[in-house]
């Protein structure tokens, strides 16, 4: 696998130097660079995700000019390949190196706009990426040092400090104070990077740190983990439901959605069902990164067909056969199987709360169907909303690989 | 013909012999249409042959086809004593109602309607009289209840007033005394439906207990191990479920409170209230309970919650037989009275019945008995009176010598089925009634004398409003305001049929041609038996010399003692009641949804919004506030 990677970077970086002749070959180099990483048989299914997901991100980001034209096609196919790399690696310093890799180039990201660029946007972005890298990567190693010493105390510190940084990091209440700011003032293609892809790291490797250091006291520790969730799913909802900006709603639900994806954390109680948690967290992030991709490149042109819209919203609330009902379906059955039951019923009722908003998006952003480069990549993402028009098992059976390996 | 296909004709003639005219009816109301009755009544026909042969040339026995026999619920059919009888006394009263009804409904503007409603009736009767599957026999119970409401609602455009019940235009305070065929249907099925639904969940609680104690569920009735069902559930139990079971029959059956509905049904064709209190409907409701009594054997059971059910089953029949009688008594209009009057016999096989806890299974005999001659008395007496109404165009009891010259058939017939009926020595009621004193004479040791008492006191009064009905009708009534004979060859050949069928009835019993029913004869040459009999005649002979007298009580007594208030006052209050509340929770859902819960998410959206003030000093304060929070809390709990 390392091979197929590194000759990917290798190609990532001829393409960068290559930009400054031409922007458009860099944009080819990085889609084949992704493409390489599927010669790799093991978890090739996940990998076609991911790289669908990257694809689409090169996509979006083809139809935006900006002020590094060129290097920024290079640096999401870097998040895109550390996202492929997480779930092959089981080192310690690899995992945490993949979450810095898909972290970093948002940032550069965050601040390219089709006319100036957007510091003020960065400066709090980074700001709160920074504390919560840091914090992450702390609570990282102290939780690997306190269980080779043994010291409990020590390892519910760095329990919370990885906890609190992964919240951070990917936006959950209450510490998602970056993310209603940063998904309105800037540009929507490069928030939806940010809103898509980047988010699958952070949770990959957080599964992988806990099941790496499990330890009895997580029985206790995961009531943390379902309070932050269980807010996060609160504030999302409820802050949704009273705007008409299209990006705050868009914000308010990606916090809604990882306290969804937070909430699987709680299984790591019982590691008989972590496996069906994972399913449910993996494809939660997936249904998540196809509907932000869809919604935001959607407002780049002010809205989509109508069509598009509404199925996307539809995914989102979770009505089968949609990808977002399957991950909102393994999610609710995880968390029934340990004995959250509390949790799993906040769940339903925020679904349902949800409801209103989406819809309203889906109003707001609907427009009748015309042809056009914007409606194309929508479609693909709506399109790939329907692989679970089958039930997914194969996801569950690919969950497991990824798991089991740890 | 194998016998499946014989039960299936038996049920699905009646039915599709109707078919023909309840479907020409819906294009073509005259000509040819009008003489398709005549192939409903072949139906009939033929499921009275059917039910002849059943009696004659079967064997005792069970018959069972399969229906859902994964449930262990099939198609039960069974052939005793009972339904042997009651089956033939079915057919054939629906079949000779059925050749009045050619010449009785011949003008009608709804004969399609008509048609199928009583043929239905009939088949679903058959059904409940042969079924001993409680699923099975709930199909043709429901069947009765559709099928009545049909047909007491039959003038349904109310613009008839001979279809009315009660003085129209009258008012006894809030309480409307009068009632339209349509508000009739409408009290008939309202009233049973009540019933049925206990009734329902009672079957349900059967089929799930007897799987629940005994391994297999089962319906059937001859099967159900009722003995032991009633000592696992203990006296509260077998309260509990046998008197949500018998709520089907109290109602059906039109015992006290549930009486009202059987009083207005006469504001449907006579024929169908001839067919009504005879055979079928009122006589389903007791026949299930002699059928449960019948394989209960509850005489052979010691059970304290089955000796309550049963003392309670005695006195509701009693007390609504006193009542029945009473209201006859005061009654003035034809068919009320004859209403009241079943109400009344009902009454007694219900307690006749009851009884045969304490006295054994010969008290069911007793009161099978009782059904069937009733069942042709009042069958009789109902085709006279729609005769009688057919002739003088009133609903109130009018007639008098001069009528009766040019009707002699219907005066003889009515004097036939008034003495055979009201236990006059020795015609035939007598005799069973006589076993039925002797019944209730032996409750003393348990229950006392009252119910002897009670029966006596019923039985006088009973002859004596028979009495009136005949003097009142074609002796000492008031001359009738028209007398309009339309030279009906019909209607008097078949209640001349029905009324003499009560003779063969006496001649089986004093002949010994049946064996249970010539055991009545001895009874009948006691001493008390011919005291009451004597009471009774004398009773019935001073009726027919003064048939009215004016008084206060006997327009209490006509007025049904003022119980309809509880139809048309009193339950529709708790109605009204119920449907306010059910308004306010409507109310409060509303507002709930559209006011409280919109305002409420909105000020906590608007909350949550508010930490978005776009100042990123407050943004870390907050979030790094809320890690040093959580790193302190886990600090202690890791401590």
């Amino acid at each position: 696998m390392i091979e197929i990677v590194i000759a990917s970077l290798i190609l990532i970086t001829l393409g960068s130097a290559l930009s400054f002749r031409s922007p458009r070959s860099v944009f080819a180099i990085s889609i084949v660079a992704l493409l390489i990483t599927l010669i790799v048989p093991e978890f090739r299914s996940y990998t076609m995700l991911v790289v669908a997901i990257g694809i689409l991100n090169l996509l979006s980001l083809f139809i935006m000019d900006n002020q590094i034209k060129g290097v920024d096609y290079a640096l999401t196919a870097l998040i895109a390949i550390a996202t492929v790399y997480i779930v092959f690696t089981n080192d310690l310093a690899m995992i945490l190196l993949a979450f810095v890799v898909s972290s970093i180039p948002t940032y550069v990201l965050i601040m390219t706009s089709e006319s100036n660029a957007r510091v003020d946007v960065a400066v709090k972005y980074i700001t709160f990426m920074v504390l919560a890298t840091v914090l992450f990567i702390a609570g990282a190693v102290v939780m690997v040092y306190a269980n080779s010493v043994d010291a409990s105390h020590l390892f519910s510190l760095g329990f919370i400090m990885l906890i609190v940084g992964l919240g951070m990091e990917v936006g959950c209440a209450p510490m998602h104070e970056w993310v209603p700011d940063v998904f309105d003032t800037a540009h929507p293609i490069p928030v939806s990077i940010v809103a898509s892809i980047a988010k699958i790291v952070p949770f990959v490797a957080t599964y992988k740190i806990l099941i790496m250091t499990a330890n009895p006291l997580l029985t206790k520790l995961a009531m943390f983990v379902a309070l932050i969730s269980a807010i996060s799913m609160f504030v999302g909802n409820v802050g949704a439901l009273t705007t008409n900006n299209p990006a705050r709603i868009l914000a308010y639900s990606t916090v809604a959605n990882m306290g969804y994806v937070l909430a699987t954390l709680v299984v790591l109680i019982d590691l008989n069902w972590i496996y069906l948690a994972f399913a449910g967290a993996l494809l939660q992030l997936m249904a998540n990164a196809f509907g932000k991709i869809g919604f935001f490149v959607s407002m780049k042109e002010d809205g989509a067909s109508n069509y598009l819209m509404y199925t996307l919203a539809f995914s989102f609330i979770g009505m089968p056969p949609l990808i977002g009902f399957w991950g909102k379906l393994f999610i609710l059955l995880s968390l029934v199987k340990v004995g959250y039951i509390w949790l799993a019923l906040i769940l339903v009722i925020n679904s349902a709360i949800s409801v209103p908003y989406y819809v309203r998006l889906a109003r707001i952003l609907g427009k009748p169907a015309v042809p056009s480069f914007v409606n194309a990549i929508v479609l693909i993402a709506v399109a790939l909303t329907f692989i679970t028009i089958v039930p997914p098992n194969w996801f569950i059976d690919l969950a497991k690989a990824i798991i089991g390996g740890v | 013909m194998n016998i499946a296909t014989m039960l299936f004709l038996l049920f699905a003639t009646p039915v599709l012999s109707s078919l023909p005219v309840a479907l020409a009816w819906v294009y073509k109301r005259d000509g040819w249409a009008r003489k398709l009755p005549i192939l409903s009544v072949f139906g009939l026909f033929v499921s009275l042959c059917i039910t002849l042969y059943i009696l004659f040339c079967f064997p005792e026995g069970v018959y069972t086809y399969p229906w859902l026999p994964e449930f262990n619920i099939n198609f039960v059919f069974v052939f005793d004593y009972l339904s042997k009888y009651m089956g033939a006394l079915t057919a054939f009263i629906a079949f000779l109602i059925g050749v009045y009804g050619l010449e009785y409904m011949k003008h009608d503007y709804r004969l399609g309607w008509y048609w199928f409603f009583f043929n239905m009736f009939t088949a679903s009767m058959l059904l409940v009289v042969y079924s001993d599957n409680l699923l099975m026999l709930l199909i043709g119970w429901e069947g009765l209840g559709i099928a009545s409401w049909g047909l007491i609602g039959h003038w349904f455009k109310d613009d008839d007033e001979l279809a009315y019940v009660g003085v129209i235009g009258r008012k006894v305070g809030a309480l409307k005394m009068f009632w339209s065929p349509s508000f009739g249907g409408w009290r008939a099925i309202s009233t049973i439906r009540f019933g049925d639904m206990p009734m329902f969940f009672a079957i349900a609680s059967i089929y799930a207990l007897t799987g629940y104690y005994f391994g297999t569920p089962t319906l059937n009735i001859s099967e159900i191990p009722w003995d032991d069902l009633f000592h696992k559930l203990g006296t509260a139990g077998t309260v509990i479920l046998l008197i949500a079971l018998l709520m089907g029959p109290f109602t059906k059956s039109a015992q006290l409170p549930f009486s009202e509905w059987l009083m207005t049904a006469m504001t449907g064709p006579t024929t169908v209230s001839a067919l009504l209190h005879s055979a079928t409907m009122v006589a389903a409701g007791t026949y299930l309970f002699m059928r449960l009594s019948w394989y209960i054997e509850p005489w052979q059971i010691r059970s304290h919650g089955l000796e309550i059910v049963y003392a309670f089953v005695l006195f509701i029949g009693l007390i609504s037989s006193l009542y029945g009688a009473l209201v006859a008594l005061g009654c003035r209009e034809r068919k009320v009275l004859l209403a009241s009057s079943t109400m009344s016999s009902l009454g007694l096989m219900f307690a006749c019945s009851a009884s045969s806890l304490w006295v054994g299974k010969i008290s069911l005999y007793v009161a099978f008995w009782y059904l069937i001659t009733h069942a042709f008395a009042k069958a009789t007496l109902f085709l006279v009176t729609g005769h009688l109404i057919h002739a003088t165009y009133d609903r109130f009891c009018c007639g008098n010598l001069e009528l009766t010259r040019n009707m002699k058939m219907a005066f003889g017939a009515t004097i036939l089925a008034t003495l055979c009926l009201s236990g006059i020595p020795p015609f035939t009621a007598y005799w069973v009634k006589s076993a039925m004193d002797e019944v209730m004479h032996h409750l003393a040791h348990d229950l006392g004398e009252t119910p002897l008492l009670m029966l006596i006191a019923i039985s006088v009064i009973y002859s004596a409003f028979l009495a009136k009905f005949l003097s009142l009708n074609f002796i000492k009534g008031d001359k009738p305001k028209i007398l309009h004979l339309h030279g009906e060859r019909l209607m008097p050949i078949a209640y001349a049929i029905m009324v003499s069928m009560l003779a063969v009835l006496l001649y089986m019993m004093l002949n010994h041609a049946e064996p249970i029913a010539s055991k009545f004869v001895e009874k009948g040459f006691e001493t008390t038996s011919l005291a009451v009999g004597l009471a009774v005649l004398v009773s019935y002979a001073i009726a027919l010399v003064v048939p009215k007298l004016e008084s206060p009580l006997g327009r209490f007594l006509g007025d049904r003692m003022y119980m309809p208030a509880l139809n048309d006052l009193i339950v529709p209050k708790i109605g009204w009641a119920i449907i306010t509340a059910v308004d306010y929770g409507n109310r409060a859902i509303d507002y709930l949804c559209h006011k409280a819960i919109p305002k409420f998410m909105e000020v906590c959206s608007l909350k949550v919004r508010a930490i978005q003030t776009g100042s990123l000093k407050r943004y870390v304060k907050i979030a790094l506030g809320f890690v040093m929070v959580m790193l302190i809390v886990s600090s202690l709990i890791g401590w």
